[in-house]
């Protein structure tokens, strides 16, 4: 298993929605497959609670939402530590990136860092493009994983566990 | 309590879509009517129109990330009728592979993830643990089992089609690729730890039936119809074969019906507060034609499974009762003894001298301009029926889903659980959850029953015979 996992999610054909999918496509071949695993899929599902165990360290790379208090504008960048939560929400088909880092632990007894890194987006109406101004802001946060994916392979242990 | 009121649930949670429950309450404050309403709409008959017949699987795929194989095998075996070929028995095969991959991992999905919080946990459990993070605390191999198993079928899909969701693999005239030894004896070698988590979930179910004799007598326990494709042995299968219809007392109705011949005995209404429409079956009318179909009715169907465990499972289950198995509660044990019989099945399929054969797609134009392709998805049997021009567009499609087929069900079960478990105009969390409890039993995919982009909730309202609204519930 790879030492870094990254997770690519969200839904292609929703047009900013589907960034991380560019972003993966961008990231492929940047990294040996041996340190690096790249992983894309619409949403997050309990199963890989499983495979999150099996590494040292998970990017999970998604679109975020500009919310109504202001909060982000299109074409940011965020990256974050994720925290394993103290409790987590209802489940239907898909859980939160710290809700997965979770599920890892209850189940697996595993600690993996994690990060988020997301862009975000400006149109999620259907379609397979990405919004001009997202289109533009790509190339920046395939920068910022690779820098921090760099950053990460550079630790010659694991980095301990974020906690909550 | 007022008079005339009703109850919302929306929306319903731990389902597959978005939708929500009306139960309306007569002067003395009893449920009188309960309305299960589906709340989406999509339109995927109509934006087929005009795209290439050979577009359709993959596009068909799109309706559902749960079941987007099951879409795949019925809309390529329309388009084989459309060219009106044969395809290559290997092909014949590795579709079925697919399929029996298919049913385990969304079957897998239903039991565990979606309704063991109810098994495990009971119908009253608090709402904020009543999930798979509960499951994981109070019973950590259950939730391990789980997501094993529904692996387990996801990378059967994955080394076939190439990926999880939305494989494009199953084209018209079979399939793109063979069977590699090397994935061959991948899925073979992963076959012992899947059939063991199978075993002791069904052992595990089993044991927790006793205590649910009171949601067993309630949960849609009902005369109704039973519909499913039968192998001519009347053997359980999911590919290809006959419709059977048996009545509640067990005696076939129907026998040797033609899928392809769907739409003389199969109607649909179309009622003004749902986009889900209702099938029936059209000798008994609407609504006295309301007919169930996925796992509790296949296994009321077939006479036999034809692999040995799941066999003597059959033979079990169909002594809970001297009739049909009547009560959907048992959707969830007819759920396991199908995934008993898909795991046995692979390993029969995967050991066939035949399934490495490179020779997997037949390659002809069209020949016809009509096509009906019918397979038993998950949830139940689904048809899909295709009309081309002579340059092979598409000029009109109909797709009849599972869901759709048990929609009469669901509703006539969502009214009994509310009539026994819903008194006075508040709701409580346990009856709300038993409300929607019987609705999972179902596992109903409203995105594929609408065709429709997928929300995953659920609303409830208590609505007051003047139409105002008592109480409601709605959850995220």
């Amino acid at each position: 298993m790879a030492r870094v996992l990254i997770i690519a999610y969200g839904n292609p054909m929703r047009s900013d929605d589907g960034l991380a999918w560019r972003a993966a496509d961008a990231l492929e071949g940047k990294f040996s497959s041996l340190q690096v695993e790249i992983v894309r899929t619409h949403q997050l599902a309990p199963e890989l609670a499983e495979t999150v165990s099996r590494c040292e360290t998970v990017i999970f790379v998604d679109a975020a939402f500009a919310d109504a208090m202001g909060n982000g504008s299109p074409g940011e960048i965020r990256s974050a530590p994720i925290g394993v939560p103290q409790a987590a929400s209802r489940f239907s088909h898909q859980l939160s990136p710290a809700a997965v880092i979770a599920l890892a632990h209850q189940l697996f007894s595993a600690g993996p860092r994690a990060f988020s890194v997301t862009l975000t987006g400006q149109c999620f109406d259907h379609g397979e493009s990405l919004s001009p101004l997202v289109a533009a802001a790509l190339p920046a946060l395939v920068a910022r994983i690779e820098a921090l994916v760099q950053q990460l392979l550079s630790f010659k242990t694991p980095p301990a566990c974020n906690k909550a | 309590m007022k008079q005339g009121s009703s109850i919302v649930i929306d929306p319903v949670t731990r389902i597959e879509g978005h939708s929500k429950i009306t139960l309306h309450l007569n002067e003395d404050g009893r449920v009188e009517e309960a309305r299960f309403h589906v709340t989406q709409f999509r339109g995927f008959e109509k934006l087929c129109e005009g795209r290439p017949f050979y577009e359709m699987p993959s596009l068909m795929a799109r309706i559902c990330g749960i079941c987007p194989v099951s879409h795949l095998i019925a809309s390529a075996k329309a388009c084989d009728s459309l060219l009106a070929v044969r395809i290559p028995p290997t092909a014949d095969k590795l579709r079925r592979i697919f399929g029996l991959a298919q049913v385990t991992q969304s079957h897998a999905l239903s039991l565990f993830h979606l309704s063991s919080p109810d098994l495990l946990l009971g119908m009253d459990a608090d709402p904020a643990t009543s999930n798979i993070f509960g499951v994981a605390e109070k019973n950590p191999e259950l939730a391990l089992d789980g997501i094993r198993l529904r692996q387990f079928g996801q990378r059967i899909i994955e080394r076939l089609g190439g990926k999880r969701i939305h494989p494009a693999w199953i084209v018209p005239g079979g399939v793109s690729e063979p069977l590699t030894e090397a994935n061959r004896d991948a899925i073979l070698w992963a076959l012992p730890d899947a059939l063991a988590i199978a075993e002791r979930t069904l052992e595990w179910f089993k044991s927790t039936m006793e205590r649910f004799r009171e949601e067993i007598s309630v949960f849609g326990n009902f005369p109704t119809l039973f519909m499913g494709i039968v192998k001519k042995d009347n053997g359980l299968t999911f590919y290809d074969g006959k419709i059977r219809i048996v009545d509640a007392s067990g005696h076939v109705v129907a026998d040797d019906l033609d899928p392809t011949q769907y739409f003389d005995y199969i109607g649909e209404k179309v009622e003004p507060w749902s986009y889900l429409k209702s099938s029936y079956y059209k000798p008994k009318g609407f609504p006295d034609g309301v007919y169930r179909v996925g796992p509790l009715a296949r296994l009321n169907v077939a006479d036999r499974c034809g692999t040995p465990r799941a066999d003597q499972e059959l033979a079990e289950f169909h002594e809970l009762q001297r009739t049909a198995v009547l009560s959907s509660f048992h959707y969830h044990h007819a759920r396991l003894i199908e995934i008993l019989y898909c795991i046995e099945r692979l390993e029969q399929l995967l050991n066939d001298p035949e399934i490495l054969s490179k020779h997997v797609r037949a390659v002809a134009r069209p020949n016809a301009l009509e096509g009906v392709g019918a397979a038993e998805a998950p949830r139940g049997t689904l048809f899909h029926h295709y009309k081309i021009d002579e340059q092979g567009l598409i000029r009109w499609v109909n797709l009849i889903i599972a869901t759709g087929q048990n929609n009469l069900a669901m509703n006539r079960s969502v009214l009994q659980v509310a009539k026994h478990f819903v008194h006075g105009n508040r709701l409580t969390p346990g009856m709300l959850n038993r409300v929607e409890a019987v609705i999972r039993c179902y596992d109903p995919c409203l995105s594929c029953s609408t065709h429709a982009l997928g929300e995953m909730a659920l609303r409830v309202q208590l609505l007051s015979p003047d139409g105002e609204v008592l109480d409601e519930v709605a959850r995220p």
